[in-house]
């Protein structure tokens, strides 16, 4: 299989990038946020929407891939695809355009992510139609979960985070440090929404438990907002303004216990602190080539602290369990052996479900982020863990 | 119950005729905790489904539990998102004894102490006219206090 392993690596290549102001009310429609992130991925790679043929969308996303067409005025789409659900999406939109402009399908494919996520629909509100009481059915499965008061995606990663401490002596600190960190980096971005505001190891600890053991903190940001990217031919992003950040290779996977449902059956697959992270990273590897010594700077999906850090196992950063004291030891810093979500993330940068972590992913191999890793050469993406993921590792011409 | 006029939202009520998941309360009318098993085969199917992912069978059923159980894990609501669920309020995940990997959840009142392993014992609370909810509270006199 190693012959087909390779077969899309360094073949295709990010040209273009863009996104919105990030914000709580953007007094704009999901859609005009999609085309000002669109337009501004185009100008940034020299394209127009006259060179679009390709758009890909994520299933969550209010925009469809007609709407954001018509709207920017494309004239022969020949490919379009969707991905989900919600934050598994981001690097597997990057992996539909690979294939899309691999196979001959497309050649120019816009892969965007559009949200009123502050303003409009909020992910971290329990669902409260008055009069529907009645949860669940329609393979939801969430009357299983739902009627006991098991609400919002954050209640379900602090189940996690509280075996991750049951099993492996994690501590609240260790998370602490993951939030600091993204902190950090978001106030060096004055995109980021949290740029004015610092966060100090006591403020995280004095801030108040939303759901045990995850406090404000460790939760991520609502945002406003969208971004943008523009996916060709390396060959042909040799050729546009900007260096290019090479898709050197992109992989999903679910493994075995994937769970059907929308989010809550995955607390019944057999370990709830190792996700699919750990079956996309092998593969993710082998079809790079390269392995976690060799990653320089990495985008981690941060919907919470917990999630981090159990990314930071599964990708073998660190040994299994190890993922609290590599990061309270400062691995994460911008001096550590992983310097990681160095615009803020989506604790403090912004939530625009993962698409952030691509564009700032480009930037580091462009060398034009607020906190740029001297001499970043690979950039390691990661999308949301459950139910199944996606990621990639770009890398510079 | 909610009062006739009322506009605020009473407590979530599951579905309880879904194809797949309705055994599951139908059992629990009757006060028996129940996963959905292979007749065949023997495995334990949850999330519930109509084919077993082991031995490829259709014969699928619902298979009655001991209704003891062990902590896997728990949270402390402190941050309230309905208004139905005032906190605080304790969401537990319970592993069977007799199928751990049917994990369940239940709900205790306030700020429980908790130790993973602990004894859980079923009970059922009746949330609306028909609806009895399967819940788990720590087995009595096993508490492990922190």
């Amino acid at each position: 299989m190693a012959a087909e392993a390779d077969g899309h690596r360094d073949r295709c290549a990010i040209a273009g990038i863009g996104a919105t102001d990030f914000s709580r009310r953007s007094g704009r429609s999901d859609l005009t946020l999609a085309l000002q992130a669109s337009m501004a991925a185009l100008d940034d790679a020299g394209l127009t929407p006259a060179d679009v043929d390709g758009i890909v969308r994520c299933d969550h996303d209010l925009v469809r891939h007609n709407d954001l067409a018509e709207g920017l005025g494309v004239r022969n789409l020949t490919f379009w695809g969707e991905v989900g659900p919600g934050g598994v999406a981001p690097c597997a939109m990057i992996g539909q355009a690979v294939g899309a402009i691999v196979s001959g399908q497309a050649t120019t494919v816009l892969a965007y992510r559009s949200l009123n996520g502050r303003s409009g629909v909020r992910y971290g509100m329990a669902p409260l139609g008055t009069d529907h009481q009645l949860v669940g059915g329609a393979m939801s499965y969430d009357e299983l979960f739902m009627p006991y008061g098991l609400l919002t995606a954050g209640q379900m990663f602090a189940f996690m985070a509280q075996r991750h401490m049951v099993e492996y002596g994690t501590t609240s600190e260790q998370l602490g440090h993951i939030a600091i960190t993204c902190r950090a980096r978001a106030n060096a971005n004055p995109s980021a929404q949290m740029h004015d505001r610092a966060l100090s190891l006591d403020d995280y600890l004095a801030a108040r438990m939303i759901s045990s053991p995850l406090r404000l903190f460790d939760f991520c940001l609502e945002t406003d907002g969208a971004c943008a990217v523009v996916v060709t031919s390396t060959e042909r992003a040799l050729d546009g303004p900007k260096p290019p950040a090479v898709i050197r290779a992109v992989a999903q996977a679910s493994g075995p216990n994937v769970q059907p449902g929308l989010m809550f059956p995955v607390l019944t697959r057999p370990s709830i602190t190792e996700q699919p992270s750990a079956l996309v990273a092998p593969l993710l590897y082998e079809r790079a080539g390269l392995g976690p010594d060799e990653i320089d700077v990495a985008q981690l999906y941060d919907c919470f602290t917990i999630t981090v850090l159990m990314q930071l196992e599964d990708y073998g950063f660190c040994k299994r369990g190890e993922g609290g004291p590599f990061a309270a030891d400062g691995e994460l810093d911008l001096g550590g052996s992983l310097p990681i979500n160095t615009g803020g993330g989506h604790l403090s940068e912004g939530y625009i479900h993962g698409m952030n972590h691509v564009v700032e992913g480009v930037r580091q191999i462009r060398g034009e982020s607020t906190s740029q890793v001297p001499g970043a050469e690979t950039c390691l993406v990661t999308s949301a863990p459950p139910p199944g993921t996606s990621a990639m590792i770009l890398r510079a011409a | 119950m909610s009062r006739a006029g009322k506009t605020q939202p009473g407590r979530l009520v599951p579905v309880q005729d879904d194809p797949v998941t309705g055994g599951f309360w139908e059992a629990a009318r009757r006060r028996e905790l129940a996963v959905c098993a292979c007749r065949d085969c023997g495995s334990v199917l949850h999330m519930p489904r109509g084919r077993c992912r082991d031995c490829g069978s259709w014969n699928v059923g619902w298979r009655t539990l001991s209704g003891r159980g062990r902590l896997y894990s728990w949270t402390t609501v402190e941050h309230q998102v309905h208004p139905a669920y005032p906190t605080p309020y304790t969401l537990v995940l319970v592993e069977p004894e007799d199928a751990p990997t049917a994990r369940l959840v239940g709900s205790l009142p306030g700020r429980p102490d908790l130790v993973a392993g602990q004894p859980m014992r079923v009970w059922f609370e009746k949330v609306a006219e028909g609806v009895l909810l399967p819940q788990w509270a720590p087995e009595a006199g096993a508490r492990v206090s922190a």
